[in-house]
């Protein structure tokens, strides 16, 4: 599982931002990026199959737990090996490492919930059917061209 | 006393972080970054035990021995140019990953991976947008 993004539908509103700080103790783990006047693009941890950020770690901190990257803060010693591995630079390191844990405990993630753009998702299909609509109707409407 | 052996070293900063009395000193600057460590007396060897390079060693304290300090020359981006890390630490990161991934991001800093990251998804969305006129 992971978050996924729409950015057709981000507004740049940044609340997914404050909502994962407020919900991480003021660290958050998502950053909004602009790209120049045509998109605002959160950018989250990929949770990825082979994750760069678990190989590179000594300790065994950050690890596979199913299909997420779990993070133990008990077995972090803040090398900051993983903030280099991570193709996404979405692994920090100050003193220790932090990121996206799903929120933990939650239902789904704070993020998730708190877009009010509905530009988040952990639902895939939810998106490719999106995206397949929006496809269909362009065709239907024969296009600009 | 802590023995360091500095070609072992990869200045990660692990042992400054998790000594439980500040014994191990960093100081950075944007070129260089710098680790001492004081002539301890402790019999605790946390540092020793999580060094991810195995460089150091508990040793009984010599007085006459001088602190162990070691610098590393920081690396910069390959964008930006911004000094983000050590070099023996990034080869360490590029040993650990597999080589099909072919890992260039390694040479560019965190910072710019993530806008490199936003600018491809908004690459992809444009590219989305003109196909569908």
């Amino acid at each position: 599982m992971a978050v996924y993004v729409d950015i057709g539908r981000c507004i740049g509103c940044r609340s997914c931002e404050v909502a994962c700080e407020r919900v991480h103790g003021g660290r958050g783990h998502v950053h909004v990026h602009f790209v120049g006047d045509f998109a605002s693009v959160p950018i989250f941890c990929h949770h990825c199959e082979e994750a760069s950020c678990a190989a590179a770690c000594f300790s065994g901190a950050l690890h596979k737990e199913g299909d997420r990257t779990a993070f133990d803060v008990e077995k972090c010693t803040g090398c900051g090996l993983c903030n280099l591995a991570c193709p996404f630079g979405v692994v920090w390191t100050e003193k220790i490492a932090h990121k996206c844990d799903l929120c933990e405990g939650r239902p789904e993630p704070t993020c998730v919930t708190t877009c009010p753009a509905n530009a988040l998702s952990t639902d895939l299909d939810l998106l490719s059917c999106r995206a397949r609509s929006r496809e269909a109707r362009a065709i239907a409407m024969g296009g600009r061209r | 006393m802590i023995r360091v052996d500095p070609r072992l070293c990869i200045g990660c900063l692990s042992c400054s972080n998790v000594c439980p009395r500040q014994n191990i000193i960093r100081t950075q600057t944007e070129e260089e970054r710098r680790i001492r460590w004081k002539r301890c007396r402790e019999e605790c060897d946390l540092c020793v035990e999580l060094c991810p390079a195995g460089a150091l060693t508990l040793v009984p304290i010599d007085e006459s021995a001088p602190e162990p300090e070691v610098s590393f020359p920081l690396v910069g981006c390959r964008i930006c140019g911004r000094s983000y890390a050590t070099e023996p630490m990034l080869l360490r990161v590029e040993a650990a990953l597999p080589k099909s991934q072919s890992p260039e991001w390694v040479r560019i800093c965190p910072t710019c991976r993530r806008t490199a990251e936003a600018e491809r998804a908004t690459g992809d969305m444009v590219a989305a947008r003109r196909r569908r006129g």
